[in-house]
């Protein structure tokens, strides 16, 4: 009477796919774990393919960079702004904004804080903490007109903070070639800080600024985890429909985290200047915009999961570095390596989402 | 000869993050029928026709269509086997316009051409659809400025015209005043006579008694019962599906004498660049101690004047007053909380709860600016957390396994106790609810049907919008209808049904 002689169960394929409702964070942990694993091993078979013999990349990465007290002290030294970059853009993209100009607003931090060392403004005692002020406001102005643009008018941040990094960066350019070049030698950076406008060294030959960026990243976990303005940004982040129609202050909401987002990426910028180079430079800024995306993502926007996420890409930098000397891998496969990370991420995102379930046949 | 059954499940079973939904669940269909598919929220029934459609593959089972055994891959593959499933929360974009939104759907069966054409052939046959149905759809309209009542029309269009010819329709009166609803029942009675399968997953006991040929009922993930609803009483009905016996509706109850004069709103109308305002001067005053309802056809500004009332965007001129504070038009729907109004939307998703966010952030925001869940500067999380659990006691929100969960999981009715629970965490002088019992089963419906008259017997002014004329006449203690944007006739209780009726009907 049918077309089909031979009635058959319901299902007989061996995978559903469904979209998942909860998943524990452990687990979540597990998968994030090992989707950062994949992704190590794949760049570790880029690099062997490169040239690297495979025995000397744990040694490379893990001996040299890890267990030598100095190459240590030179990932942790490179983390601080890292994190800072990342917990920035943690921030702005848990309002759901864009804020592609963290290369930006750190490069104007910097200006600001060596404003306050070309002018010698105030007590020599008092110049690092004026410097630290001046580059937190000035990393906060530089985000000010592509979040009030945003409110206001509805224009996308995405391409007001890009453009406003260019302009950033021409006037940095500007300042090294013209009215804060050295005297001394007339190369394009500014003169030398003063001993006392560095960031001093606190325990151990650690520089003072990854203890301020750890006290920062436990500011902004606070920030989005305890306090109201934290609760009001979930609502703005996971459903800003619904958080508009219950009266959150999304418009504030959005303004204040931004503002926040700007004035780290502000302070990244005085970590680099008077942490690493000890004077304002015209490439110190170079890919740092990048890096802090790519954290806030591996992190999935979470400040301490960015904390970590910043210490591995130091470790890599540093890694990298070595690297290039011994084997004469370019310093770009440092960033092909960060790529490869974000990309396995992203993947594992999938499972997070759903669940594969094996089905047994009826047969 | 064409086999008897048109769709059968047999033996299926079917588990979420550990929570059975269905157990062994037996489901058969006759071609030619409305089966009534009755049960509580939560019982299984969409998870019933969810695996029928194709969305969800089951743990175990089997699925049969004319009597052949099929695997069901997806809901495309349900589409191609003539199984359409209109969804209680609807599926369509809602950017596009009604043409558009079906072209989507059907895209691959029309032949080709380019892509005006297709949108115009595609408006020609909703247009036909429709006047067969008795709708009336303006195949050029955008979703986003349709009312729900009429997104549901166009979904029922979206479905037939893909071809289904097994109509699985998921709470489909839940929306429709009481005239839609008989009108599209009546329809899909015609549709079923001429051979079609019709599949109503409902809870209203009277769309089962008048409209079905054969009824089975679920409850807690099983199938109970199948029998021919004239076999049996309402009462039967009710207890076999609620598993005990429960009240079936409660008497007309009228308030005491009410108080003093609320909230007056005056002239109020929308604010629109071209076409008909959907508020057209709309006047009221609700007193304290008072239900006051709103009837009407849906679409005749009810979403409009529940978004003005609650806070939410909406470009109108007039006048809100809340007596004694003053306009209420400059304050958010938090201040307006603050001031003791509580709102329970017709979106619970879309306007009430974040579904990613879990119960107790979703229950802080009621009482957030007072201070018991600690300063600004620090929730305190076990205070959120303690309070969200007595008000999930006190008002019997069901499925919380614990405040960490995500408020999505929460059935329809849980979700909407949640909403009372939060907007009643302050002790409210004017509550608005807008459809409350959307969707809800006989004891959830109750439940807030309770709420609504204890908070109007506590002093309170409520104000009730609902396309359920049923649901206003037991509620209210006056009753406004309105109808292209305005109130055009008030009635005292009791009420004359057909005079309501005539109202609702006649200004459109």
């Amino acid at each position: 009477m049918s077309e089909y002689a031979v009635k058959r169960p319901l299902l007989s394929y061996k995978f559903s796919l469904e979209i998942r409702q909860q998943m524990a964070w452990y687990w979540q942990a597990i998968i994030l774990a090992a989707s950062l694993l994949i992704g190590l091993l794949i760049s570790g078979a880029i690099l062997v393919a490169a040239g690297v013999p495979a025995g000397e990349l744990l040694n490379e990465f893990v001996l040299y960079t890890l267990l030598d007290v100095q190459s240590l002290q030179s990932v942790i030294f490179q983390a601080s702004p890292l994190i800072l970059v990342g917990l920035a853009g943690c921030l702005a993209f848990r309002a759901r904004f864009w804020n592609l100009g963290l290369e930006g607003q750190m490069i104007f931090g910097a200006i600001g804080a060596t404003a306050i060392t070309m002018w010698e403004v105030g007590h020599p005692a008092m110049r690092l903490p004026l410097m630290i002020i001046a580059a937190l406001v000035c990393g906060l102005l530089w985000a000010v007109v592509p979040v009030l643009l945003r409110l206001k008018l509805g224009v996308n941040e995405i391409v007001s903070t890009l453009m406003l990094n260019y302009v950033a960066i021409n006037f940095l350019l500007h300042l090294m070639y013209g009215a804060w070049k050295d005297p001394k030698d007339a190369f394009p950076y500014s003169p030398k800080y003063e001993a006392f406008e560095l960031l001093p060294d606190v325990f151990g030959g650690l520089s003072l600024s990854i203890p301020l960026a750890l006290v920062i990243a436990v500011v902004v976990f606070w920030f989005v985890s305890l306090s109201r303005a934290g609760l009001y940004l979930r609502f703005v982040d996971q459903s800003p429909r619904v958080a508009r129609a219950l009266g959150v202050p999304t418009a504030r909401i959005i303004l204040i985290t931004v503002l926040f987002s700007g004035a780290l990426a502000g302070l990244a910028g005085l970590m680099v200047a008077a942490g690493q180079e000890g004077r304002l430079t015209h490439s110190f800024y170079v890919g740092y915009g990048f890096s802090g995306i790519l954290i806030a993502f591996l992190a999935r926007n979470n400040p301490i999961a960015a904390t970590c996420a910043a210490l591995l890409i130091a470790t890599l930098f540093v890694g990298g570095r070595s690297l290039q000397v011994f084997y004469q891998i370019p310093f770009a496969m440092v960033q092909l390596i960060q790529a490869v990370l974000v990309i396995c991420v992203a993947s594992s995102d999938f499972f997070i989402r759903h669940r594969i379930r094996r089905i047994q046949g009826g047969d | 000869m064409k086999p008897e059954n048109a769709i059968q499940l047999t033996g299926v079973s079917k588990t979420f993050d550990g929570f059975r939904a269905l157990v062994d669940a037996d489901f058969t269909a006759k071609w030619g029928e409305v089966h009534a598919l009755l049960g509580e929220n939560g019982a299984g029934k969409s998870s019933l026709m969810n695996i029928a459609a194709g969305l969800y593959g089951p743990e175990g089972g089997s699925l049969f269509i004319d009597d052949n055994a099929v695997e069901l891959k997806g809901p495309k593959q349900a589409a191609r086997l003539g199984i359409g499933m209109v969804h209680q929360h609807f599926k369509l974009v809602t950017p596009f316009t009604v043409a558009e939104n079906i072209l989507l759907n059907l895209g691959h069966q029309l032949r080709s051409g380019w892509h005006r054409q297709r949108l115009r052939q595609v408006s020609d046959d909703i247009r036909a659809m429709a006047k067969k149905l008795g709708f009336h759809i303006d195949p050029d309209a955008r979703i986003s400025r349709l009312s729900i009542a009429e997104q549901q029309r166009v979904e029922i269009v979206k479905v037939l015209l893909a071809g289904a010819k097994v109509l699985i329709l998921d709470e489909p009166t839940a929306v429709l005043t009481e005239d839609e609803a008989e009108r599209l029942l009546t329809t899909v009675q015609g549709l079923a006579r001429e051979g079609a399968a019709v599949i109503l997953v409902t809870h209203k006991m009277n769309d089962v008694l008048r409209y079905a040929d054969q009824v089975t009922i679920m409850r807690a993930g099983q199938t109970i019962a199948r029998l021919k609803p004239d076999s049996v009483s309402v009462d039967e009905l009710v207890k076999l599906t609620v598993g005990e016996s429960a009240e079936r509706s409660e008497p007309v109850m009228n308030a005491a004498e009410p108080g003093d004069a609320l909230l007056s709103v005056r002239q109020l109308v929308s604010q629109v660049s071209d076409g008909h305002p959907p508020l057209n001067g709309v006047d009221l005053t609700l007193h304290r101690g008072e239900i006051y309802g709103i009837a009407g056809v849906g679409g005749n500004g009810q979403s409009e004047l529940a978004n003005v009332l609650m806070g939410l965007p909406e470009a109108v001129t007039g006048e809100v007053e809340l007596i004694g504070e003053g306009s209420l038009s400059d304050l958010s729907a938090l201040q307006r909380r603050q001031l003791g109004i509580a709102s329970i939307p017709a979106d619970r998703y879309g306007a009430a709860l974040a579904g990613p966010l879990s119960i107790a952030d979703n229950f802080a925001l009621g009482d957030i600016h007072s201070g018991r869940y600690g300063p600004p500067w620090w929730l305190r999380q076990r205070a959120i957390e303690n309070a969200s659990d007595a008000a999930v006691l006190q008002f019997d929100v069901q499925g919380v396994r614990s405040q960490k969960q995500k408020a999505a999981l929460l059935s329809g009715g849980n979700a909407q106790k949640l909403v009372i629970a939060r907007e009643f965490s302050r002790p409210p002088n004017l509550v608005l609810a807008h459809s409350p019992s959307r969707g809800l089963d006989v004891k959830a419906t109750l439940a807030v049907r309770e709420r609504l008259k204890a908070a109007r017997d506590q002093g309170a002014a409520v104000l009730l919008i609902s396309e359920d004329l049923d649901e206003v006449l037991t509620l209210a203690d006056r009753i406004g209808v309105m109808s292209a944007g305005r109130i055009v006739a008030e009635f005292s209780q009791p009420a004359d049904r057909q005079a309501i009726g005539q109202a609702m009907v006649n200004h459109v």
